[in-house]
């Protein structure tokens, strides 16, 4: 909200310095998002055309005789086209400063110009909200009067944070009345005349509250009223507060609305027949054109005013074209109203109309307000030449608050700090609030009634926070209890990332939302999706619809981008669709590109590489090392070099090379290799027990063996250490060979088996002797023979 | 001169010329072994005492020992005199020690874990566990639980991604509040960091996507300068140990009183000038906080009137931004392996 504050000065006492308004506001919980200082603007005085003539050598001049007080007439030549004889005007002098210029004496065609007439933009006021031309001040002001110190131009406009709790602050009435509590000095409310309401059944107009989300509406007539320009110091206001001036009546509802915090509304009172307006549901398929021309259609959904001849208004947005107030308007109905903020706010949202009226509407206004609104409007339409009737009440008669029982001791409780009951009862005091005491410890504390968030004993412990000060807090290291909750999912991950950063992978941190492009990539490389994603219903574009059903996709995208070796990890949620319900798993994937090796085909040592890293981060994940890797098939992932890490029998990560069709797809240049753990299948860590090694002295012999190129190492190696049996210690392979130097279908493979005893030193015999049994077992099971 | 005496003097000679002429360990080690070798002259010397009358063996054998002795002496100062002329030669090296060295390979830790993990850490030697959560919540741990009801205007400021049902992507962490207290009875000690989706367009200070960590401490007892301490020691802990916080009252439905936290700005600090990332007021914003609403603590059968607690909801980006003086929210989605770098 903006906040002249030569507005806010009127109703309470404040420091000079802007910065210091805006600190003791943030202090008592109403942020300045920003100050806004004026340009320095001096020597500009209130001057009134006592001469005009048109310029002697130029014919779009007029040359001015001045009037500017003390008898002084001051020659000015002018290029505006709105001046007049007898016109009341800004005048800079000799000397003055302006935004962007100072005023010398200079000649104008000839003729010798004491100074300028000004417009409003030399005032730094928004031009397109004023007259073209020169501005055109208020006959009633006096030639001589200096024009920034009337109207206050030099004064700060703060722009400040009101929480929608605080609607009642959301008003310069509203922050001066928090202002002068905060600084124990008093309000000076503008005097609004005694509230005397007629009987609702006396004759006049009446309102029929057939809904009861209106619970007040106060309603007056106005006679003898004429459609004007505002003076010029209530143009001025409103355009600094940041409402654009129009003209008394429109501008006499916005400034109160400002200053009271209670939005109002106009009626042109000869198109409402009898004076009767109504607060209802509107009918289904009933229509109303509103005052911004649009044709609306309505739903019983929509709180509307109505006359008796059909609706006139969406209740609290926007009032209907055909009662709106005219040039011709000599008479009006003056609503000020409190509805229910919630059905106002799906009507708004419905139509897309905000407003400043409906952001207070929403938020559902005091019912007090209402009658401050109209005491307020009636005070200016009577000074603006109206003749007021009497206002009528519907609703609520007389506002009140709920009593709040309150425990002095809950101050220490929730603040940690000591008050005395005094200290207590003088805050609220200040707030408005009626305090009495009701026992020991106990006060009965009954908010004001502008008040209405206020309900319960915490609301009454934040009040007198904000008035003692949230300073006088104390920072205090609390004992916290044992409890047993887990901290293990995090643990998981933390363990994570510090095993793939030792083993050199960079975390990144993609976006979790994408386009279809991720398809569409999937798609080139002949992979249709194989999960259902989770979509956004209200995503900002179409890059951000779906949610990611893998890490890796956005991985490969960052990859290619890198176009250079490079490895790297994240850990994040994943989401796809099951039956119709959006899935959540947590995830980790880490990966690498690589520039291809010269090897043979058949070997992969990048693979390789993955393969060991995905080991240490399990084994350190885990605690173990039993991992078994199976063969697999993965969309994705290249068919040959795929490998499912099987725990248990449960499947618990996937890793292989990057299919080459989708890493072409993905504009990806170098082969790429990715792993990705099913993190909910993680088992817990299993701390690993000290098997003592064997004092003794081990074994080992290396066997060449010619196998059937589909037999898998492991499998040779469980053969192997199965018919070994306990004098096995570990069995590796550790070489391969395909090719011409081996039968068509077969494949060398080099194994080490290392044995040892644990009770004595084995001797050779009984190790040959093992290996026997273990060729036997090679040969009976596998087919496999020593290479020759 | 006995014969044994002449045999010995020449064996000594050429012994003596073949030590000389040893280059290295090798060639020494070969003297070695064809002099005082177990088959080496000087055994077969020794077998010759037997061919001596009896009388004169003692006094050969004698000579023989002595003569053995000099040799394994001569040996040991020849093999101390190679080894020192091969540290010579070694510790005459010298390289340049500012060649530069190879980069280790080691990966970097994202900035946004590292802010949560000092955070984390911080909190959990104080006796706070650490808890994660769905990224999917339903309206109810969003909004409902969290008194914030169907019409509440402070749903506006969640502007979230909806999906269906009544599925939302969190707008915030405070959903863990709920789950927590649906889990377990006081006292509940627990962050929360967790990513966070808002329908807010990109630009260097917002994302759509974001990182918040949120803090909930209920038990008998807890109140507002509990928070207070525990933020200090946090922002301590993330910005140097002469930050301060400071608390201004605020509004969120969920706690009450509530507050905006401040922490005094390191940056202008570091610099002592004013800067951009504070605009000059030397305070940053951390996010929101106060005492848990009644409300809430009712919804989870926790009695007000017995138990009180804290909450607040900070940004892990916000807070990184501000350790690392970084001028872009976009850096950390972005990953440039020189950011991570620099920052790992
Ligand atoms: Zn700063």
């Amino acid at each position: 909200m903006r906040v002249p504050l030569a507005w806010l000065r009127e109703y309470v006492e404040l420091p000079v310095d802007p910065q210091r308004v805006a600190d003791m506001l943030a202090q008592i919980g109403f942020p300045v998002d920003a100050i806004e200082l004026r340009p320095v603007v001096t020597g500009v005085l209130v001057g009134r055309i006592a001469q005009l003539e048109k310029h002697p050598n130029a014919d779009r001049l007029q040359v001015g005789k001045i009037d500017v007080g003390n008898g002084a007439l001051l020659t000015i030549a002018t290029a505006a086209t709105n001046v007049a004889l007898g016109q009341t005007i800004p005048v800079a002098t000799i000397g003055a400063q302006l935004p962007h210029l100072k005023i010398e004496r200079r000649k104008m065609r000839g003729v010798e110009s004491e100074g300028m007439m000004v417009s409003a933009e030399e005032l730094a006021l928004p031009t397109e909200w004023f007259e073209d031309g020169i501005m055109q001040l208020d006959e009633a002001l006096p030639p001589g009067t200096d024009v920034v110190e009337y109207f206050r131009l030099s004064e700060a406009v703060l722009d400040v944070d009101v929480t929608s709790n605080r609607v009642d602050a959301l008003s310069i009435l509203g922050l001066a009345r928090e202002l002068a509590a905060y600084q124990g000095t008093p309000l000076r409310a503008p005097e609004f005349g005694a509230f005397a309401p007629a009987a609702s059944d006396a004759p006049g107009p009446r309102v029929s509250m057939d809904s009861p989300d209106c619970t007040r509406f106060v309603v007056q007539e106005f006679q003898n009223v004429r459609v004007a320009p505002s003076p010029a110091w209530m143009r001025i206001r409103l355009a600094l507060a940041g409402q654009r001036p129009i003209n008394n009546l429109v501008d006499i509802s916005n400034y109160v609305m400002l200053e009271t915090g209670q939005p109002l509304h106009f009626y042109d009172a000869a198109k409402i027949p009898d004076g009767h307006l109504i607060v209802r549901d509107a009918r289904e398929g009933e229509t109303l054109q509103t005052l911004d021309g649009e044709e609306r259609e309505l739903t019983p959904r929509d709180l509307v005013i109505a006359s008796e001849r059909g609706a006139e208004g969406l209740a609290g947005l926007m009032g209907g074209a055909a009662s709106e107030v005219r040039e011709s308007t000599t008479s009006i109905l003056l609503e000020s109203a409190t509805f229910n903020g919630p059905r106002i706010r799906r009507t708004g949202a419905r139509f897309a109309l905000r407003s400043e009226a409906s952001t207070r509407h929403e938020k559902t206004l005091p019912p007090v307000l209402s009658t401050w609104g109209a005491q307020r409007a009636a005070q200016l339409l009577r000074e603006s030449g109206a003749k007021a009737g009497e206002p009528r009440v519907f609703g609520i008669a007389q506002p009140q608050t709920q009593e709040i029982a309150f425990d002095t001791r809950d101050i220490k409780r929730l603040l940690g700090f000591e008050l005395t009951a005094q200290e207590i009862r003088e805050y609220l005091d200040r707030l408005g609030f009626t305090v009495e005491p009701a026992g020991e410890q106990t006060l009965r504390v009954t908010p004001p009634l502008w008040r209405r968030d206020v309900t319960i004993a915490a609301d009454v412990v934040e009040e007198v926070a904000r008035m003692a000060g949230y300073d006088r807090i104390e920072g205090v290291i609390p004992a916290v209890a044992e409890h047993d909750i887990s901290s293990n999912e995090y643990v998981l991950e933390g363990r994570i990332a510090a095993t793939l950063s030792a083993l050199g992978y960079d975390e990144v941190v993609t976006v979790a939302l994408h386009g279809a492009q991720i398809f569409e990539r999937m798609r080139r490389a002949g992979m249709e999706p194989t999960f259902q994603p989770v979509e956004v219903l209200n995503p900002l574009s179409e890059d951000q619809r779906y949610l990611r059903s893998a890490l890796g996709p956005a991985h490969l995208e960052h990859l290619a981008r890198l176009d250079t070796p490079a490895r790297i990890f994240e850990i994040g949620h994943i989401f796809y669709r099951d039956e119709g319900q959006p899935l959540e798993l947590p995830s980790a994937a880490f990966g690498f590109t690589a520039e291809p090796l010269q090897e043979p085909p058949w070997h992969d040592s990048h693979f390789l590489r993955l393969k060991s890293d995905a080991i240490a981060l399990l084994r350190e994940l885990t605690g173990r090392s039993d991992f078994e890797f199976a063969p697999d098939n993965r969309k994705g992932l290249h068919p040959g070099k795929t490998a499912a890490v099987l725990l248990d029998g449960r499947e618990i990560a996937s890793l292989g090379q990057i299919d080459p069709r989708l890493a072409k797809a993905f504009d990806l240049r170098l082969p790429a290799y990715g792993a990705w753990l099913y993190l909910e299948r993680i088992p817990e860590f299993a701390t690993p027990l000290y098997r003592p090694p064997s004092r003794y002295p081990s074994t080992y012999r290396d066997l060449a063996l010619l196998c059937d190129v589909d037999t898998s190492a492991a499998r040779v190696e469980r053969v192997i250490s199965g018919a070994i049996g306990d004098l096995c210690t570990a069995v590796r392979t550790f070489d391969e060979y395909r090719g011409a130097q081996v039968p068509e279908g077969k494949k060398s493979l080099a194994v080490r088996a290392t044995m040892q005893r644990m009770d004595t030193t084995i001797t050779d015999e009984e190790a040959d002797a093992a290996i026997d049994r273990a060729l036997a077992s090679l040969r009976d099971e596998l087919g496999i023979t020593l290479r020759a | 001169m006995s014969e044994l005496n002449t045999q010995l003097r020449e064996l000594r000679e050429r012994f003596d010329a073949a030590v000389a002429a040893a280059q290295d360990a090798q060639a020494l080690d070969a003297a070695r072994v064809a002099f005082l070798g177990r088959s080496g002259e000087v055994t077969l010397l020794r077998r010759g005492i037997g061919q001596l009358p009896a009388a004169e063996r003692p006094s050969a054998g004698k000579e023989i020992n002595a003569a053995v002795e000099l040799m394994e002496a001569a040996l040991q100062d020849a093999e101390a005199a190679l080894q020192s002329r091969e540290f010579e030669a070694e510790l005459g090296m010298r390289i340049d020690v500012t060649f530069p060295a190879p980069p280790a390979a080691l990966g970097a830790i994202h900035p946004l874990r590292r802010v949560t993990e000092d955070i984390c850490r911080y909190f959990q030697r104080h006796g706070f566990a650490v808890v994660l959560g769905p990224e999917i919540e339903p309206e109810y741990y969003n909004f409902d639980a969290l008194n914030i009801p169907a019409d509440h205007p402070a749903r506006e400021g969640f502007d979230s991604f909806f999906l269906t049902g009544n599925l939302l992507l969190r707008p915030h962490t405070s959903p863990m509040q709920i789950r927590t207290m649906q889990q377990h009875r006081p006292p509940v000690a627990v962050v929360v960091p967790g990513r966070c989706y808002r329908r807010d367009a990109v630009d260097a200070r917002h994302h759509f996507q974001f990182h918040q960590i949120e803090g909930l401490l209920v038990d008998r007892g807890v109140h507002f300068g509990h928070l207070k301490g525990m933020l200090t020691g946090m922002c301590r802990e993330l910005f140097g140990r002469d930050q301060q916080v400071r608390f201004r009252p605020s509004f969120f439905p969920f706690t009450e009183p509530s507050a905006e936290v401040d922490t005094t700005c390191p940056l202008c600090r570091a610099s002592g000038s004013p800067c951009r990332m504070c605009g000059g007021s030397g305070w940053i914003e951390l996010g929101g906080s106060g005492m848990v609403h009644p409300n809430v603590l009712r919804n989870m059968d926790y009695d007000p009137a017995e138990y009180s607690g804290w909450a607040f909801g900070f940004g892990v980006e916000r807070m990184a931004l501000v350790r690392y003086d970084i001028d872009d929210i976009r850096r950390f989605y972005e990953n440039d392996p020189a950011f991570l770098k620099q920052l790992a």
